[in-house]
């Protein structure tokens, strides 16, 4: 997810230098300029949230400590020294490359573990994204 | 106000050097539409005097920013040559008069188009929503919107012309061209692992359907991409994603949940089941309902790869448009979809 700061920067940068001058209208022009300047206070009220990565972080490392267990003892590339997410994508690849060679049984329940990791990281994503209902 | 002004006078001598003939050139109600994301459109009424005689006529230019979204794939004179191409077939389309491949006079290749009499209401709009599914209920529009689709897929695209965007070979060769094609858009743009969207990818690639027959497909049927005047579409526009390849291709985008968030209707604008048996009896396809879940994953890939294509130009500085911003957001919403209709 992009920085919560690094956006607000962006917003108050376009309203200054396109809205704002856009607008002929005083009233929402002098709206759009005070918009411009909350979003600096509101800036520096702001910090990042932590536990998304948290939540994360933990997730995978559930998964890593669960899947050699599943694939019985045969070994999927995928550096551990590499970001966990990054190692995950490697994983799933080789689970689809040697999906003949695992087996049906094997690659099904490793892929339902998998996915099953997969929904936590959209969930702690979605806490951000998710449309307001 | 200087910008607008002076591009007015820059394409009103673009016209006068295309139309000798014309006297007193000029240009009114230009406007730079808000709408497009990958190229710039301009709408203005061109008039001047031809042989003694008042002339008007509304136009369309359509330009490539640079820096737009998609650009990579949407090559501006290959839209030029597929709508010239479309010109004598069923499916309604704008007159294209001049391509411009230099980019000395406005910065970007250009064309020219007619401007179509019609309106796009926006299917993403509460205001939008509303006018479709009134139309919806006089019955005429998705009858129309089936029609214009099955003008597309039973056209006779080699005899039109239309096989030099390329033809894709038997079986599963368009689904995975397709998924290649988005999946090198995302290698481009990605900035950060996306372990969904590989599960996506490989489940993608692990299980493309067989084309059973190749037609020219749009690439984004959809309302917002129709313009329509009197119920009827007066016009299939947006000509940046069509491909020889599978009509169910089209026909997923219709069934997709994509492209009705709010409505009960298809597109905002059509029932299911309607559309379903209308298009099956003006084409003689049958909806293969397994195809289409197969292309709407394709369909969450391909947004995915848009928004992080578009959020990475912005995340990059190369185009400081907000709109583009906003879809670093969007990017685990359609992968959310993707991954519920797969099961998880």
């Amino acid at each position: 997810m992009p920085s919560a700061h690094h956006f607000l920067e962006e917003v108050i940068t376009s309203l200054r230098t396109v809205i704002v001058p856009a607008i002929a209208d005083p009233y929402p022009k002098a709206q759009a300029a005070m918009a411009a300047v909350l979003l600096e206070f509101v800036s520096r009220q702001v910090e990042e949230r932590s536990d998304i990565a948290r939540g994360k972080e933990q997730a995978l490392g559930e998964l890593f400590g669960d899947l050699p267990k599943l694939l019985s003892g045969q070994s999927l590339e995928g550096d551990d020294k590499e970001d966990q997410e990054s190692r995950l994508c490697r994983v799933i690849e080789q689970l689809y490359v040697h999906r003949s060679q695992l087996g049906e049984e094997i690659f099904a329940a490793a892929n339902t573990r998998v996915r099953q990791t997969l929904r936590q990281l959209l969930d702690e994503e979605l806490k951000v994204a998710k449309p307001k209902d | 106000m200087a910008d607008t002004v002076s591009i007015a006078d820059k394409i009103c001598g673009y016209l006068q050097t295309k139309m000798p003939a014309a006297e007193n050139m000029r240009l009114s109600d230009l406007v730079h539409t808000a709408g497009g994301w990958s190229h710039e459109i301009y709408l203005f009424n061109a008039r001047w005097q031809e042989n003694g005689q008042p002339v008007q006529r509304p136009l369309c230019l359509r330009k490539d920013p640079g820096v737009g979204l998609l650009r990579e794939f949407s090559n501006l004179e290959e839209q030029y040559r597929v709508i010239q191409a479309l010109e004598p077939t069923p499916t309604p389309t704008p007159q294209v008069y001049w391509y411009e491949a230099s980019s000395d006079l406005l910065g970007g290749p250009f064309f020219v188009m007619e401007k179509v009499a019609g309106e796009v209401p926006n299917p993403w709009s509460r205001a939008g929503k509303q006018v479709y599914a009134e139309a919806a209920e006089r019955g005429k529009l998705p009858k129309s919107f089936t029609e214009a689709l099955a003008s597309l897929h039973n056209m006779d695209w080699r005899a039109a012309g239309l096989d030099f965007i390329g033809v894709p070979g038997p079986g599963k060769d368009f689904a995975l061209r397709e998924v290649a094609k988005w999946e090198s858009l995302i290698n481009q743009s990605i900035r950060k692992p996306e372990p969904v969207l590989t599960e996506l990818l490989m489940w993608l690639k692990a299980n493309a359907p067989e084309t059973q027959r190749l037609a020219f497909v749009h690439g984004a049927y959809r309302t917002g991409n129709l313009l329509i005047k009197d119920d009827e579409i007066s016009a299939v526009i947006d000509w940046e994603l069509q491909v020889i390849g599978d009509p169910m291709y089209d026909v997923a985008y219709v069934l997709s949940d994509l492209n009705r968030v709010g409505s009960p209707l298809l597109s905002c604008v059509v029932e299911r089941d309607f559309f379903i048996d209308y298009y099956q009896e003006l084409t003689g396809l049958t909806v293969d309902l397994d195809a289409c879940r197969y292309y709407d994953m394709l369909y969450a890939m391909r947004s995915t790869a848009f928004w992080l294509s578009a959020s990475g130009l912005f995340a990059e500085g190369k185009n400081k448009d907000l709109r583009l911003a906003r879809t670093a957001y969007s990017v685990p919403v359609v992968l959310d979809m993707a991954a519920k209709a797969l099961g998880f």
